[in-house]
């Protein structure tokens, strides 16, 4: 009972970790058709802010409150000033997303001194269930994640900004031409991604630590996520992310049992990680969810 | 005239040197990717026969910048040192930094140039052991030239003409662990990054904990940058461990130390300890997770030694805020070490450079005083014997607990 209120919660926590990282990649590729490559850096950057605010003397959750609103105006003007100009040519836009990312990067890394640097989370502690103790960040990531999943469905699902938002999903040239601005659309749109990568950067850095490989560490299985779950819907890359985030914590406690730990050592349950995310992805490469249902 | 000309050149030696600090300074910030022709540091004034040449290859940009500039700065407040006390012999060091960029494809071609470019007499650096086996052949084998290694590492480097001056394993276990068992500490756990230095590293530390009565209730090697350690720290809880003998590192670290000390380990009675922890740890490491956590290292700024003190305090002085410190963990003291016994080789051969001369001196070499204290390299084994010390973090200070005086680096016999 405790190991399994214990591992549920892991797996949630983790998941939840995931979500987050992977909405605003998954945004921004559903929506206007690129990759986002520097989308790890997003997320570095909305933990660095934290740390920013801490080395101001300012509280670290008032960082956290601040990120997304500075990574979207950061967002806005990335678009303005590259993305746009890249719309035809989503290989060429990639590659400068990661061009964007690896001076984000490099910057950060040069700012911080290529140093690790510990975070204190804004409420530390833990709280009981079932007679478990666990942590309430992890509790509290868990909540805001929910909480924004459901937001941005609801605002793509019962908004006037949201039914633009699917329509220039569906037919952008329809779209223009009902009168709806495409570009305005896109570009609050790459903002909205970079915002929900800010809010996940901030939220997870008091878990593990700032460095300037943050973000990278996250890419690979974020993209996994995306290709799991089906590019072109909202729900399903979200649906992937929490798939693949389950698996990762999930696949180190299989070594629990006694006769799979003879064969299963810390490295090969990451391993099979992706071996069962890119087997699924084979069965079915159109994605969990293969049409946009919102 | 000759005055002139002899102040002139100062003059540029010190614009220079402000130069390549305030250069370093940038590189080392990572804003320069990497240097293709390498800094020389010059020293003030010349000598007939010319400067002795030293190559510094280390990790100023990339992952490992933190250990390689702190090698880089310990450098040249080293070589400063001794310049500004007249040179070895009367003869100045020319200082030569290659970046070997965290990345061992990139070292081996820079590093070729500290030889055939420089035609340096003696390479000290690299920080990781991937780093040393990529460097010691363009050096030592195919360049014939003299390498120091400063870092604490996993051992079974035995090389002829490649000195160690960082700790051992031996070293580094040989007190720490039969006091953590005295302490009443019976049940260890190995959690570990899943390469060579945990790896040589825990054998024999498995072998101290076992012959000192103790038990290992598991080793396990996980990859570098993984972030979920919840199975593990499960283990850790249920199967009641008493100290936790921790090798993993960075970036896996933060989550693994936050996860085992919010399932309650710290406050059940269990202690950690961890071998590259150094002053340091305090930025990677939060303050509450630290708190009582054990290491063993050649230095700490604790120690006390007026020696020690005062080598800390001038280099302070001569990179005032800067991030790099003066410590055991990122070899800094190795460092220091590695310039200081190759001085005394080098006095010993009475200025002779050959390869053959100094590595035969300095096979014998000792210094009386150094960070930590004196050093004195084993014979025939190119490692060296130095006091360890046990610490314990309190309130972000490691306080010395004990301290073992000439401890044998077991190495090579």
């Amino acid at each position: 009972m405790e190991a399994g209120v214990k591992l549920a919660f892991d797996i949630l926590a983790f998941s939840s970790i995931m979500v987050l990282v992977v909405a605003g990649l998954a945004v921004i590729a559903s929506l206007m058709g690129i990759f986002n490559l520097g989308h790890g850096e997003f997320v570095l950057l909305g933990a660095y802010t934290v740390y920013v605010f801490r080395e101001l003397g300012l509280p670290e959750w008032m960082g956290i409150l601040m990120a997304p609103f500075f990574l979207a105006a950061l967002g806005l003007v990335i678009e303005a000033s590259v993305i746009r100009r890249l719309y035809a040519a989503p290989i060429i836009a990639m590659l400068a997303t990661y061009a964007i990312g690896l001076i984000i990067r490099e910057i950060v890394r040069g700012l911080i001194g290529g140093q690790y640097y510990a975070i204190d989370e804004p409420i530390s502690g833990t709280f009981e269930i079932g007679g478990v103790s666990l942590p309430i960040w992890r509790a509290v990531i868990i909540v805001v994640t929910l909480t924004v999943m459901v937001a941005c469905y609801l605002f793509l699902t019962r908004t006037t900004f949201g039914l633009q938002i699917r329509g220039s999903l569906e037919n952008p040239a329809l779209a223009r031409a009902s009168g709806v601005s495409t570009t305005r659309l896109y570009a609050f749109t790459f903002a909205f991604g970079a915002a929900l990568a800010g809010l996940a950067g901030a939220m997870m850095v008091p878990l593990f630590s700032l460095s300037a490989d943050l973000g990278v560490r996250f890419l690979v299985q974020a993209f996994l996520s995306v290709m799991l779950g089906g590019v072109g819907t909202f729900e399903g890359p979200i649906i992937g992310s929490a798939i693949l985030g389950a698996m990762v914590p999930g696949f180190q406690w299989l070594r629990e049992i006694p006769f799979v730990v003879d064969y299963v050592s810390p490295v090969f349950a990451e391993v099979l990680v992706f071996v069962t995310a890119l087997t699924i992805v084979k069965l079915r490469p159109q994605g969990l969810i293969s049409q946009g249902r919102i | 005239m000759a005055n002139d000309r002899l102040s002139g050149a100062r003059d540029r030696g010190v614009s220079r040197r402000s130069f390549l600090l305030g250069a370093s300074a940038l590189s080392a910030a990572g804003w320069v990717a990497g240097f293709s022709g390498g800094w020389v540091l010059r020293p003030k004034w010349a000598h007939a026969a010319g400067p002795i040449k030293m190559g510094i290859a280390t990790d100023i940009t990339g992952a490992i910048a933190p250990g390689g500039n702190a090698n880089w700065q310990t450098a040249q407040f080293t070589v400063q040192k001794i310049n500004d006390a007249g040179g070895i012999l009367g003869r100045p060091i020319e200082l030569i930094l290659e970046d070997t960029a965290s990345d061992p494809g990139i070292a081996v071609g820079n590093v070729r140039r500290l030889i055939q470019r420089h035609e340096v007499d003696v390479v000290l650096g690299g920080i990781t052991s991937a780093m040393r086996e990529a460097i010691k052949n363009p050096i030592v084998r195919r360049g014939k030239t003299l390498y120091i290694y400063p870092q604490l590492y996993e051992g079974q480097e035995c090389t002829e003409h490649l000195y160690c001056t960082g700790p051992t394993p031996a070293q580094q276990c040989a007190e720490l662990l039969p006091f953590l068992i005295k302490q009443g500490n019976k049940r260890f756990a190995m959690p570990s990054a899943n390469y060579r230095w945990p790896q040589l590293l825990n054998k024999w530390a498995r072998d101290v904990i076992e012959a000192n009565g103790g038990e290992v209730v598991f080793e396990e090697y996980y990859p570098l940058d993984q972030l979920e350690y919840s199975a593990t720290v499960a283990k850790i809880m249920n199967e009641n461990v008493d100290h936790v003998f921790n090798t993993v590192i960075p970036p896996g670290l933060q989550a693994f130390t936050k996860q085992l000390y919010e399932a309650g380990f710290h406050s059940k009675g269990g202690t950690l300890s961890c071998v590259y922890y150094d002053e340091n740890a305090v930025n990677y490491v939060a303050a509450r997770e630290l708190e009582g956590v054990y290491s063993c290292l050649d230095f700490f700024h604790t120690v006390e030694d007026p020696f020690g003190q005062q080598l800390v305090a001038d280099y302070n002085k001569m990179f005032p805020d800067t991030k790099f410190l003066f410590t055991a963990g990122s070899a800094a003291t190795g460092m220091y070490r590695g310039i200081k016994l190759y001085e005394q080789a080098v006095i010993e051969t009475k200025g002779d450079l050959d390869r053959e001369a100094v590595s035969a001196a300095i096979d014998k070499a000792s210094i009386a005083e150094g960070p930590g204290g004196p050093a004195k390299m084993v014979p025939g084994t190119g490692h060296v014997a130095m006091n360890m010390y046990v610490a314990q973090s309190k309130g972000g200070k490691w306080n010395v607990i004990s301290k073992a005086g000439m401890v044998a680096p077991d190495e090579c016999a």
